[in-house]
């Protein structure tokens, strides 16, 4: 058989290729504990230190509000810090998110999405970092093993580039457990992506500073003024990171991807894994004449609402496909969609609880949808898929 | 494309043959995507791990619902739930010492293959993925027999020769047993 492959890929899940993205970006500091599905990212920084390949503080507190505090607390000293996480453990940490960005401090964290308990359970679902978007970080999501490399090493560069933390995402075992071809950048090439830029503020013994102290009203909402002004720079940084790693690999980015959208009738919006099998239905609609598009965030906080009006503008329908619940309100990109598109010309809008808790959604089911849902009038309630 | 469900209790392998089986397909030229799930990495809960392999990239992240062949570790795992998941006429080895005539299922081909006796004549222990691994491949018809031989010659951790020994041995037995039928 003919090889296809270039020969500089190698077999990597979508956890160890987290790992190699931030073995190629070079943290100061890494404070992580380990809960499954993460787990396998701190594993394999763990070998890469043993193999002298790592040099990185590698802590390893005793609980996730720990690693986060010691992830801030290194941040203010002007080191670049890494940390991961999933689930159970983001919701841990969720006082020191506030904490992170209201002290500015340009944090890399991956989040694997996994179900929230109770029930207890390991399921892809983005409940957990979703609900953590009021938080002050900028949230991406990732759809395969190579983009969540691609995209720890830019998020780097857009952390340290508005001085806000920034949290990447990838679904539970559908990403993080699946091992797949993934070609590892050069470390040159990382170097000259990456490079150190000096913070505006920071802590040493011997400038007698404090960060985070108590701070009069005027002070606290200029700190919110101020994080306004560096979220409305992160989608240009997105952009920029994504064009400039497109020159430096041949991989491009941006905060959105619109697949197949030209002359699309019908579109779906998702966020992550779900789009590789959103694309097979695109392509399955298009081969039966139905002319269907995927529009797939990736930037999600801040939300790129103008980019999205611009991809979705002129398409008659959207089917939103959220893999997260807000009980009592539905799936969240549905309800941050509708906003964005409120007092707009848009599609009418679906919006489906699509794989809550895990459970499978196949290719037939997306195309089934598309089918009952074409001429059908906007939905305003969520509706659950069996 | 090629789809493969393996199920196994955890600690018996089956993520690794997962593996494994994913890593000759892909030095054999193809593009693979292979992953586990499991509710809680506890030994003796089931374990699958379900592998596609296309001559062009994978993008699907779905569940595999209609494999073309199923390995299974445990006999006591081989219910119809697990069938299911395989196509009409899917490839259904399965470790145990009956013969294919025990089993009554219908629509399925089903390879049993001691696992269990090859790893103990091979100093392997209860340790059956390479045997199994070797079987598997014989009866599907791919990846070549020597493929997998490479790749559990890179990732055994210990027993390298008793581990090839158990899986030529196997790979042996399942393509003499199909050369007999046809």
């Amino acid at each position: 058989m003919n090889r296809m492959l270039n020969d500089d890929l190698q077999l990597l899940n979508g956890n160890h290729a987290v790992a190699w993205g931030v073995r190629l970006a070079g943290p100061d500091v890494a404070p992580v504990y380990p809960i499954t599905p993460q787990t396998p990212i701190l594993e394999k920084l763990i070998a890469f230190q043993a193999e002298g390949k790592f040099d990185c503080d590698l802590l390893t507190p005793e609980s996730e509000h720990s690693a986060m505090a010691a992830a801030v607390a290194a941040s203010a000293t002007g080191a670049r810090v890494f940390t991961a996480t999933s689930s159970q453990g983001l919701m841990l940490m969720h006082e020191l998110l506030h904490y992170a960005s209201g002290a500015r401090m340009p944090i890399v964290m991956f989040n694997v999405n996994r179900t929230p308990a109770a029930p207890w359970g390991f399921w892809p679902d983005q409940t957990d970092s979703l609900s953590q978007r009021d938080t002050g970080w900028v949230q991406l999501y990732s759809e395969h093993p190579q983009e969540s490399l691609d995209t720890v090493v830019q998020a780097f560069r857009i952390a340290e580039g508005c001085e806000l933390p920034v949290m990447v995402n990838h679904d539970a075992f559908y990403v993080s457990h699946a091992v797949e071809p993934v070609s590892v950048p050069e470390a040159e090439a990382v170097r000259d992506f990456l490079p150190r830029r000096e913070r505006s503020l920071w802590l040493d013994t011997g400038l007698g500073r404090s960060i985070g102290a108590p701070a009069g009203q005027e002070a606290w909402h200029a700190s919110r003024r101020e994080m306004d002004a560096a979220m409305a720079r992160v989608e240009g940084l997105t952009r920029e990171a994504g064009r400039l790693w497109g020159e430096a690999t041949g991989r491009v980015y941006d905060v959105l991807e619109a697949y197949r959208m030209e002359g699309a009738q019908l579109a779906f919006v998702t966020m992550g894994s779900m789009a590789g099998t959103a694309r097979e239905a695109v392509d399955a609609l298009r081969e039966a004449g139905l002319a269907a598009g995927l529009v797939r965030l990736r930037l999600f906080r801040p939300l790129p609402a103008e980019a999205l009006r611009a991809a979705l503008a002129d398409i008659p329908v959207a089917l939103v496909l959220d893999r997260n619940f807000s009980p009592g309100m539905g799936g969240i990109v549905h309800q941050e969609l509708a906003a964005a598109l409120y007092g707009h010309d848009g599609p009418r809008l679906h919006g489906f609880l699509a794989g809550v808790g895990g459970i499978n959604v196949p290719v037939e089911r997306l195309v089934a949808l598309a089918r009952e849902y074409r001429d059908a009038a906007p939905t305003h309630a969520p509706i659950w898929l069996e | 494309m090629l789809e493969i469900v393996i199920l196994g209790r955890g600690g018996q392998g089956a993520q690794t043959a997962g593996n494994q089986l994913a890593r000759a397909l892909f030095d054999e030229g193809l593009f693979v995507q292979v992953f586990a799930t499991y509710g809680g990495a506890r030994r003796g809960t089931p374990v699958a791990s379900s592998l596609r392999a296309d001559t062009r990239p994978i993008r699907l992240r779905s569940d595999i619902t209609r494999a073309d062949a199923l390995l299974c570790f445990d006999e006591s795992l081989l219910n119809e739930a697990f069938l299911r998941r395989g196509r009409e006429g899917a490839l259904v080895v399965v470790n145990s010492a009956r013969e294919a005539a025990d089993f009554t299922v219908a629509d399925r081909r089903i390879v049993p293959l001691d696992g269990r006796a090859i790893a103990r004549r091979n100093d392997m222990g209860k340790v059956v993925n390479s045997a199994l691994l070797g079987g598997f491949a014989a009866a599907l018809g791919q990846p070549a027999l020597e493929s997998i031989c490479a790749v559990i010659e890179q990732t055994a951790p210990a027993k390298v020769a008793q581990n090839l020994a158990a899986c030529r041995e196997a790979h042996a037995l399942v393509a003499g047993q199909l050369e007999e039928m046809a």
